[in-house]
């Protein structure tokens, strides 16, 4: 029959994909896979994981067996008209297949129950403690024994358990680092946590965190880091922290597009006047680091990192994984060529709307806190909660148009006649030049 | 009652039917149960194409990394009305299309026990979906989740009108539901045919019983949650409001008291058609029947013990979690059973495979292994890593589409017949099967391993290089080639309709009493109440059994002739439906049209309630 | 309302209005049981005062006593109660329409009219109660928006009243009929049916003034 022949065809296919799963779970171009846990916790439920994959995967191949080997040997045959035995049940069947499912959710039920107990304990004594505040759409990060206060990435050391202390400022959300732990909601008037201790075995990486519950619009960008570093690496790198923001006076910065590898001719602005900041077209997806190289040597930048401590060395291939890549609009544009200079940046940015929402220690204007704490922006990797690199000439159009480049965000649009497309107006007095944001940036992007 | 005359004997007296039956007006004021039932099921099936479309724009902005067809506020919109539709739109009202037209043919019963209250379901149904439908085309459509979790869904965080649509669409849509639900509980009691018994009902019959209860017990906490938002939203009260201390862990319990229970009532009527499609076609009876009936009871008793596993994240404490845990377990082995007992059903059969038979084996395959991961997260620790990733997308589409909608489509293509009294096309059902039954497992298998290799949920777009793009890419696939096998349906659907071959009375030789009378069935179902003395009237029963058939079988004769009395028809419950929702309406538009609904309301309301439901006996 | 159901056949021998009924109080007791919890839930957790059983001193310095008022509650109880009395003679009195009336005290336990009037009165005078109740509660300074007690409470003791409502116009329909054309023991199911319904808006109340006034 040609039914059967599919059907054939179809248990092969089901072969084949438990053979994907299998090898797909081993495969290096998975970063944020479950199946390699490196932290105790994520083993623990990994263990559970194996198990209950086994047993379902038996139990599936035996009642698809079944299944197929009743479809073949029982379909009519053409020259059969009698009457199959009309049975109606089997009581010593029924109680089999009542007993032996329950049988085998008790070698389910068993671990199950342990792990719990045992993942929701109460932390040992000498975690690290970090609270976590979900936000819309950010994550801000506080290390209360050391008295840090970061946003949207965290260093934790190799082989210490941390003690994640989470909550919400507003709506739900959740805390997920696939590769290390299982997943925590962040409630409002509701303090959760969730431990776990990384392998002490690992080297210095990156983690890709993720809000895992419906938060609005930006929930798909609601993203954070996770390094794992050696201890003196993180104690190097919380003495950094610790101290004020430090920024080179002269620090500067260009964010315009002036090394763009695409060709001139993209630019559909007037000869030396306004360009593409990135020059192409809309839905293209920035293929790399390359897009926005760092045009101008940041001359505060070197004196900067010795002020300040270890931070992770970005733009490493093997953790390609954790640089956004998010398309930017089409028409957000700046102007070429432009140098930022940070101390002209630092006035400008005191005497704009930023300081109503961000802390910058050091920084006596900027006291804000429905923003992330910048104190340290520059040592870190992304911005907007992992939604761009955090690059000079991503950080200018994040700065000019915000809610172009992150739809829906709470930050507004402050760059000098830009469409706000939530508000639907067009920002006129008080907004920033690109001048002006070039020279944030140059200040923003010094303090390390 | 001690009078109750049994109409077993043609009366000579014939009673006039006062309403002509034809037309548009036929349509809008039917209180035939078949008639609704065909009404639900067009309307669900309109509704069901909407959902997939939500669907192949989601798969399509999906298909690969930083796609940008929808924006985030659309796509928000999207993935929202796809599963508000497909639940309440689509999935239950097709189950419900099932109820009406079937029910009574299965007992015996001439209609519902509430003919105008059926009718009034419909349509406030129909007005309900097109009031909680209509925002998607102007992109204001909710866009807080099918499950509306709060605090996102309160006025601070959603200040808009989408929510609104949401909050006050759903309240309507639990009107009609329940409605129904009192009206089938009724009828499924009451108007039994003399010896049938309840041991001897139908599977379908039995698992829509067990799903009217679910329905009676679990939408009113629904509706007292919805109330809460409601007067959150409109009148300033507190219950959501987390900066005066509200938890919002209350929204989630109640909800998923609902909301678990709600996975039952989509799923049951789906096993309930698949428990006669395949004795039919393996031309045995249903393997251990009793044992079905009380898999059936059981898992909607202990649907209301899991509630909480929808919410393992939530930081509940070890010792609830363990407790849900283990009573989620628990309701693996009355499904199991139920697994088994199909394919016992099979075995030693005479096995036919027509289009509605592939379908129902599809369910048995398919929603096994959305059992099997569904016992996967189960377990707290290992639902931390698989809850609210892709891994739990897969599995409930493979309860679903792959329960559900396999044993829906299995339903259509073997009561079509009844319904219209033609044959679907075969080999275009076939088709269809295949392709959609390919289609199904490309589209949601590989987001097993995207949900474990740490894809989040209603994310509207994703990063390249994170290890997604190829089971994405697949998956949109899949989804296109749904689109493709859906329309062979609608085409198979309606040419079928028009031109398909004439079935008969009983065209794939099934025991059940539907199978007795002519199809399509006379607008009074039975000639005579059949009497019944076995589970398979027409495979196992007696001379009496066989008496009534034959002369149920019998065309052509009208109630008249018969002297069989129908009610009235009227259009007074579809008033009272449509000025329900004006009422509603009003809260977003304007105070005076709540007035004037409510106004409507109440005089019609009255006006149905003291006319007559049919004509007086003689 | 006035189908004629006697002449259809029914399985088991019961009007199908009965079993629908039984099956909407079934639906009822979800309602209301997640109205009860919900209060419960939240009792104790609202952040600012009035409360129901504690004193309360806002940030202003205005002092408020605990705002439930028991002694006139039980009283409101009691006049319900009461009414489902009044309810169980109505019903009596439909069904025993035919049966000839002797003496005034018969007449009197007889009259379907008095004794629905009478349960239509006790039932709006409990709403009276509770009118004045949610009156001087407002102006106490506790509305549905003030705290979560508030609005847990409204909303339950709110959609209890709504059924008392509900209930009130039903019995005022059968007395129009009554008068139209006189209830007798052919519409003893429809007089059943609503005090099904009136008994059980009682019980519900026993419990809410129990959970949400006596215990503290």
């Amino acid at each position: 029959m040609k039914g059967n022949s599919r059907l054939r065809q179809l248990a092969t296919f089901g072969l084949v994909a438990l053979a994907v799963l299998a090898l797909g779970a081993c495969a290096a171009e998975y970063p944020n896979t479950t199946f390699q846990p490196k932290s105790e916790f994520a083993r623990s439920i990994d263990f559970l994981w194996d198990r209950l994959l086994l047993l379902g995967t038996i139990v599936f191949v035996l009642v698809e067996a079944a299944l197929i080997f009743v479809i073949f040997r029982y379909r009519r045959r053409p020259s059969d008209t009698s009457t199959p035995p009309q049975t109606h049940g089997n009581a010593t069947l029924e109680i089999l297949w009542t007993i032996i499912p329950a049988v085998i959710l008790i070698f389910i039920a068993i671990p199950t129950v342990k792990t719990i107990f045992q993942t929701q304990a109460k932390v040992a004594a000498g975690a690290l403690e970090i609270e976590v505040i979900g936000h819309q759409w950010w994550w801000e990060f506080k290390y209360p024994q050391y008295n840090i206060v970061t946003a949207n990435e965290i260093y934790i050391p190799a082989g210490r358990t941390v003690n994640f202390k989470l909550n919400s400022d507003d709506v739900i959300h959740s805390f997920w680092i696939p590769q290390l732990a299982g997943k925590r909601d962040m409630i409002a008037n509701r303090t959760n946590y969730i431990w776990f201790t990384p392998d002490s075995s690992l080297g210095p990486a990156v983690y890709n965190g993720f809000c895992t519950e419906y938060c609005g619009t930006q929930h798909a960008k609601m993203r954070f880091r996770v390094f794992t570093v050696r201890p003196e690496q993180f104690e190097s790198w919380v003495a950094g922290q610790q101290k004020p923001a430090a920024f080179g006076a002269v620090a500067s910065a260009a964010p315009a597009a002036t090394g763009t590898p695409t060709p001139p001719q993209s630019g559909v602005g007037p000869e030396g006047g306004a360009a593409r900041a990135v020059p192409r077209p809309a839905g293209s997806v920035i293929p790399g680091s390359d897009s926005f190289p760092a045009a101008a040597p940041m001359t505060g930048a070197s004196t900067a990192r010795l002020a300040s401590g270890y931070t992770f060395p970005d733009h490493q291939p093997e953790f390609a994984y954790a640089r956004p890549n998010s398309t930017i609009p089409a028409n957000l544009k700046f102007t070429k060529g432009l140098t930022g200079n940070a101390a002209r940046g630092q006035q400008a940015y005191s005497s704009s709307a930023c300081i109503g929402c961000h802390v910058i220690t050091g920084n006596p204007m900027s006291q804000g806190i429905v923003g992330p704490n910048l104190t340290h922006f520059g040592s870190r990797s992304t911005i907007g909660a992992g939604s761009f690199p955090n690059t000079p000439a991503y950080l200018a159009l994040w700065l000019k148009n915000t809610r172009a480049m992150k739809p829906g965000s709470i930050m507004p649009t402050l760059g000098k006649n830009e469409y706000d497309p939530q508000l639907k107006t067009t920002v006129t007095t008080g907004g920033l030049d690109d001048q002006q944001i070039a020279d944030i940036v140059a200040y923003l992007m010094s303090l390390k | 009652m001690a009078t109750t005359a049994v109409p077993t004997t043609l009366s000579p007296h014939a009673t006039l039917k006062p309403d002509s039956n034809s037309g548009v007006w036929g349509w809008l004021t039917t209180v035939d149960h078949k008639r609704i039932g065909i009404l639900y099921l067009y309307t669900a099936l309109a509704f069901f194409i909407i959902g997939g479309l939500e669907a192949v724009i989601i798969r399509a902005q999906l298909q690969g990394p930083n796609g940008t067809l929808v924006s985030p506020e659309t796509y928000n919109q999207l993935f929202t009305m796809h599963g508000t539709t497909m639940v309440f739109l689509a999935i239950m009202p097709l189950s419900a299309a099932f109820f009406n037209f079937l029910i009574p043919l299965q007992i015996g019963a001439r209609d519902v026990a509430f003919p105008r209250l059926n009718a009034f379901s419909y349509w406030v149904y129909l007005f309900g979906g097109i009031f909680i439908t209509v925002p998607i085309f102007f992109l204001v459509a909710p866009n807080g989740g099918w499950f509306g979790y709060t605090p996102l869904t309160t006025k601070a965080y959603s200040p808009g009108i989408n929510i609104d649509f949401w909050v006050i669409g759903l309240q309507i849509l639990g009107v009609s539901s329940l409605a129904a639900a009192f009206n089938f509980i009724t009828t499924i009691i009451n108007l039994r045919a003399p010896g049938m018994t309840l041991m001897r009902m139908p599977m379908f019959t039995w698992m829509s019983f067990v799903v009217q209860f679910l329905v009676i017990l679990a939408f009113p906490v629904i509706t007292i949650a919805l109330v809460f938002l409601l007067f959150d939203r409109f009148f300033g009260t507190m219950f959501y409001t987390t900066a005066a201390g509200a938890d919002p862990l209350l929204w989630q319990h109640l909800f998923w008291i609902f909301g678990h229970p709600e996975v039952y009532i989509l799923i049951l009527p789906a096993f309930g058609l698949v428990s006669e499609v395949l004795p039919t076609f393996s031309k045995k009876p249903l393997f251990g029947y009793p044992v079905m009936v009380y898999s059936g009871i059981l898992i909607g008793v202990l649907g209301f013990g899991v509630w909480a596993h929808h919410m393992f994240a939530v930081g509940m404490g070890a010792i609830a979690d363990s407790v849900f845990a283990v009573s989620t377990m628990l309701i693996a082995i009355p499904t199991g059973v139920k697994i088994f007992n199909w394919i016992g059903t099979m075995a030693q059969g005479q096995l036919r495979f027509t289009t509605a038979m592939k379908f129902a084996i599809g369910l048995v395959a398919l929603f096994t292994i959305g059992g099997i991961s569904g016992v996967m997260h189960s377990s707290p620790p290992a639902d931390l890593q698989q809850t609210d990733s892709y891994f739990i997308v897969a599995h409930f589409h493979y309860v679903l589409f792959g329960g559900s909608i396999m044993g829906i489509m299995a339903g259509i293509y073997y009561y079509f017949p009844k319904m219209t009294g033609r044959l679907m096309n075969e080999r275009l059902g076939n088709w269809h099967f295949w392709l959609n039954f390919i289609a199904m497992n490309l589209t949601f298998f590989p987001m097993h391993y995207s949900g474990m290799l740490g894809m989040p949920r209603r994310v509207y777009t994703y990063d390249s290089g994170q290890g997604w793009d190829t089971f994405n890419l697949i998956s949109s696939i899949g989804a296109y080639m749904l689109v493709a096998a859906t329309l062979i349906f609608v085409y198979n659907f309606f040419a079928s309709r028009k031109r398909g071959e004439i079935a008969g009375a009983n065209p794939w030789g099934a025991g059940t009493l539907e199978w007795t009378i002519p199809s399509p069935v006379p607008e009074y179902n039975f000639a005579v109440l059949p009497t019944v003395t076995s589970r398979y009237p027409l495979w196992e029963g007696s001379e009496k059994d066989a008496e009534s058939a034959r002369i149920n079988s019998q065309e052509g004769k009208t109630a008249e002739e018969l002297g069989i009395i129908l009610p009235y028809s009227t259009i007074k419950p579809m008033i009272v439906a449509l000025s329900m929702v004006v009422m509603f309406c009003g809260l977003i538009t304007t105070m005076a049209l709540t007035f004037l609904g409510a106004a409507i309301m109440v005089v019609s309301l009255y006006s149905w309630l003291l006319s007559p439901l049919e004509p007086e006996h003689h | 309302m006035s189908a004629p159901a006697a002449h259809h056949y029914t399985t088991t021998g019961l009007d199908n209005r009965k079993i629908a009924i039984w099956a909407f109080i079934g639906s009822e007791c979800m309602l209301f049981i997640s109205l009860i919890s919900t209060y419960l839930i939240y009792k104790g957790r609202s952040i600012v005062g009035p409360y129901p059983h504690e004193e309360w001193t806002s940030p202003e310095g205005r002092h408020f006593e605990p705002i439930l008022d028991i002694p006139v509650t039980s009283a409101s109880t009691f006049v319900l109660l009461m009414s489902s009395l009044a309810m169980v003679l109505a019903l009596a009195a439909v069904q025993n329409k035919n049966v000839p009336k002797r003496t005034t005290g018969e007449r009197i336990i007889g009259s379907s009219k008095l004794w629905l009037w009478m349960t239509a009165i006790l039932g709006t005078v409990f709403l009276g109660f509770q009118a004045y109740e949610f009156t001087s509660f407002v102006h106490e300074g506790l509305t549905i928006r003030t705290n979560l007690f508030g609005s847990s409470f409204f909303t339950l003791t709110g959609f209890h009243g709504a059924h008392v409502t509900a209930g009130v116009i039903w019995l005022l329909t059968l007395l129009a009929i009554d008068y139209r054309r006189g209830l007798g023991p052919n519409d003893a199911l429809n007089v059943d049916i609503a005090a099904l319904y009136w008994h059980f808006v009682d019980v519900v109340w026993i419990v809410i003034f129990t959970v949400v006034y006596l215990i503290q």
